[in-house]
């Protein structure tokens, strides 16, 4: 469960940079999106915010599911500002696709 | 004035942040080990075994230890065994009467002689044959209880750093204007800029681990920081605020008279567990132990709430009877218990230690990419003068001395723990030494030459040190990688994988800093960007 | 980035720099060259600062005893509860002593709450 709420708070960071222009002009560069497009990133990043933090409450109860979700964004966060994109950015939408569905397999299994 | 406060507010968060950042590194940096301080006493004990047997047949071995031993102590304190911590580690405390004064020559141990202590393994029932260490422990009282100073000064110095500190994080959140915009924003290779970038990113992404760390800290102590509430309230009887305050069980009255043979603890610890439907037990203290109206206490695991207070059940030790459950607590005594449990984490399992850590790991480097920055921003200002001044040559100097240096004292102290002779007298103490040996090492070299190139040499020392652990591990001991990996004793392998880890990226850090060049001038980029252009008919005088 | 000026020391410079320094003038009284002294930028940050660190935890500590006696509730609760919000009043006192305008607020505003929070506090039995 936690790695699910793991991959669901790193696409939901992603989904936020996204609704930055400064980040959209760092992958996309002229192909930047658009304001309105911008928003519909920033209301999925906040869904899938969402949706990790009640997956980590569920999971590990009112005292405990906070803590654990303030700490998988910690390591979202730092995943993507120091490592993916400054240096490896093209990896970060095949990630924020994929480990969500590998902690689903996991917490699956 | 305009800007009047964040500026005022940035100066703040610059001189909370580098007066202490120092011990705050050395502080961070052993809290942070803390969180691993069993697996780190257990890989610098590798001859302890792992726990075979039962908590049940532990807490007889337990008990029979404590009869033949402490047979007639006031009270008995037990931890049993865990997957985390494979020993058994129990307390008592001697009727006033055992006490004897301090044979001449003799150290004094500490109480008096009051209290005993003794590490059981729970597969022989008797006491603990290893190489005498202080191990993890070492780490966990450092960042409160320091070293070579009184104890009590050192938790007063420690105070007043997470005071500062305290201060520094909400200064730096208010001076940070554009917090949610640059909460990505790492830009690389850009030298201040970039030192700007990391400190503001790894202190933002742990922002609530940050705040809940420094504040939480405080709050364990706040009882030696701050007694005039109890004296003001409790004028005449101190005693009663700790029973009313910190919950937990009344005292047992007197010993009766006569002896009385106990139940077996089995029967005790079952009856907990079944009042407790399942949860398992993590301890217990026994009062008067062998008189008729023995007790015992029996206290619930860790793991199931954030507060340190963990329920507990008391019980008559010669029938058994359920005597009461551990109080309800009022809600300052409850909140206080969860800052405390948050500090501590025991509450953690093995995923969630991990996210502490990490987080405890990003403090780190947010303390020393401020001293850092600071050194990066103040450097320009000498540039004109050709000399450094003082303060920034102080500066540099802490910094390697710490930044680099400290994870140099890190390493060695495991290396003192494999190289160490085992019949060494006073072993435990020489380990120490050998740390605060090799970091004062590292502080003179610095104090001597801070420029980059002792970063590079400090920093590829540490990382030699770090990375090459599991190698000495394995020259040394019977408990390396190629042994635990395939016996799935994923605490010690753990432990040589992180180091590793660590070596590497220090050897990473050592590696950019060997290959550091000093940024171009405004007139030198201009003339490369005109170069790379193709260059135009009239050469460029150039102005350097 | 290490400037930093009040709103008093800056009038206090400019005082300086109109001051006359001629030499008929070099026997200037005591007083005048103290006040000189004591303008300086940094008797500023001096002041401050132990407003900030004593001032601060002497605020802190009658926070303590105030809430332990005037809060409502059992004796052990408010005494913890004193403890707890002191830690949060001392950091606060830090950021006013050094955002208020001048020194002189610095210090009026942490020692005033101390000095009333004391006499409530010794109304209710506190320091008898």
């Amino acid at each position: 469960m936690m790695l699910l709420a793991l991959g669901l708070s790193f696409s939901a960071f992603t989904a936020l940079s996204l609704a930055m222009e400064k980040h959209q002009l760092d992958l996309h560069g002229k192909q930047a999106a658009p304001v309105s497009r911008r928003r519909q990133w920033s209301g999925l990043g906040w869904v899938l915010l969402g949706a990790a933090f009640g997956l980590s409450v569920v999971d590990h109860g009112w005292a405990m599911g906070p803590v654990l979700w303030l700490g998988t964004m910690t390591i979202a966060g730092l995943l993507l500002a120091f490592g993916l994109y400054p240096w490896k950015p093209r990896w970060i939408a095949p990630l924020a696709l994929a480990l969500p569905a590998l902690g689903l397999v996991a917490a699956l299994v | 004035m305009k800007n009047g406060f964040r500026q005022s507010m940035a100066w703040l968060h610059t001189w909370t942040g580098l007066l202490v950042g120092w011990l705050l590194l050395l502080i961070f940096m052993a809290g942070t080990a803390s969180y691993y301080r069993e697996e780190i006493s257990r890989w610098m004990r590798p001859e302890l075994p792992a726990t075979t047997v039962s908590t049940d047949v532990a807490a007889e071995r337990a008990v029979h230890y404590l009869q033949e031993h402490a047979g007639h102590a006031e009270t008995w304190f037990v931890t049993l065994p865990d997957p985390r911590n494979p020993a058994m580690r129990m307390f008592w405390r001697n009727p006033e009467s055992m006490v004897k004064p301090p044979v001449e020559g003799e150290r004094r141990r500490r109480g008096g002689g009051r209290f005993g202590d003794a590490t059981v393994d729970p597969n022989t029932g008797d006491k603990l044959e290893a190489r005498e260490t202080r191990g993890g422990e070492f780490f966990y009282r450092l960042h409160f209880d320091l070293h070579y100073i009184p104890v009590l000064w050192a938790r007063y110095l420690v105070g007043f750093c997470a005071m500062f500190m305290l201060v520094a994080i909400i200064t730096g959140v208010i001076t940070h204007k554009k917090i949610f915009k640059d909460f990505f924003t790492f830009r690389k290779d850009k030298g201040l800029r970039s030192w700007l970038d990391f400190h503001n990113v790894s202190a933002v992404m742990a922002l609530p681990y940050h705040a809940m760390i420094t504040y939480t800290g405080i709050v364990t102590l706040m009882v030696m920081y701050l007694p005039w509430g109890i004296k003001a309230a409790y004028p005449t009887d101190e005693d009663a605020f700790f029973s009313e305050a910190f919950g937990g069980m009344p005292e047992v009255s007197a010993p009766a008279e006569g002896r009385a043979a106990p139940l077996p603890i089995q029967q005790l610890l079952d009856s907990a567990r079944t009042h407790w439907k399942g949860v398992d037990v993590s301890g217990f203290s026994v009062a008067h132990p062998g008189a008729a109206n023995a007790v015992i206490d029996i206290r619930q695991r860790d793991g199931r709430r954030l507060s340190v207070d963990t329920p507990a059940l008391r019980y008559d030790m010669v029938t058994g009877t359920l005597l009461m459950e551990s109080p309800a607590s009022g809600a300052a005594t409850a909140t206080r218990g969860v800052m405390y449990g948050l500090h501590l984490a025991r509450f953690a399992d093995w995923g969630l230690r991990a996210l502490f850590f990490l987080s405890g790991l990003t403090g780190c480097l947010m303390v020393a990419s401020g001293v850092v920055l600071w050194a990066v921003k103040e450097r320009p200002k000498h540039a004109k003068s050709g000399r450094i001044g003082f303060g920034l040559r102080l500066v540099d100097a802490l910094n390697i001395g710490a930044v680099a240096g400290l994870p140099i004292a890190f390493a060695s102290y495991f290396w003192g723990n494999r190289l160490l002779p085992l019949q060494l007298p006073e072993r435990a103490d020489a380990e120490v030494s050998v740390f605060f040996y090799a970091w004062g090492a590292a502080l003179l070299a610095a104090f001597i030459w801070p420029k980059r190139l002792m970063w590079t040499w400090q920093l590829y020392l540490g990382a030699a040190l770090f990375a090459l652990l599991p190698l000495l591990n394995a020259l040394t001991t019977h408990a390396h990688l190629g042994v635990t990996i395939p016996a799935g004793d994923w605490i010690l392998a753990g432990f040589d994988l992180v180091m590793l880890a660590f070596g590497a990226m220090l050897a990473m850090c050592g590696w950019r800093m060997q290959r550091w060049t000093p940024p171009l001038s405004a007139a030198e980029k201009k003339k490369r960007a005109a170069a790379a252009a193709g260059g135009s008919a009239v050469p460029i005088e150039a102005k350097a | 980035m290490a400037t930093f000026s009040t709103g008093s020391d800056a009038i206090n410079r400019n005082c300086r720099i109109t001051v006359d320094r001629s030499p008929s003038t070099a026997n200037t009284t005591a007083n005048t060259r103290l006040a000189t002294f004591f303008a300086r930028p940094g008797w500023g940050v001096f002041s401050r600062s132990m407003a900030a660190i004593f001032g601060g935890y002497a605020l802190a500590a009658v926070t303590s005893v105030f809430c332990a006696l005037a809060l409502p509730g059992a004796r052990g609760q408010t005494v913890l509860t004193g403890m707890l919000l002191a830690i949060v009043v001392c950091a606060c006192a830090a950021l006013w002593a050094f955002a208020t305008r001048t020194a002189l607020r610095a210090w009026i505003g942490i020692l005033l709450p101390t000095v009333v929070m004391a006499a409530v506090a010794r109304a209710l039995g506190a320091w008898a």
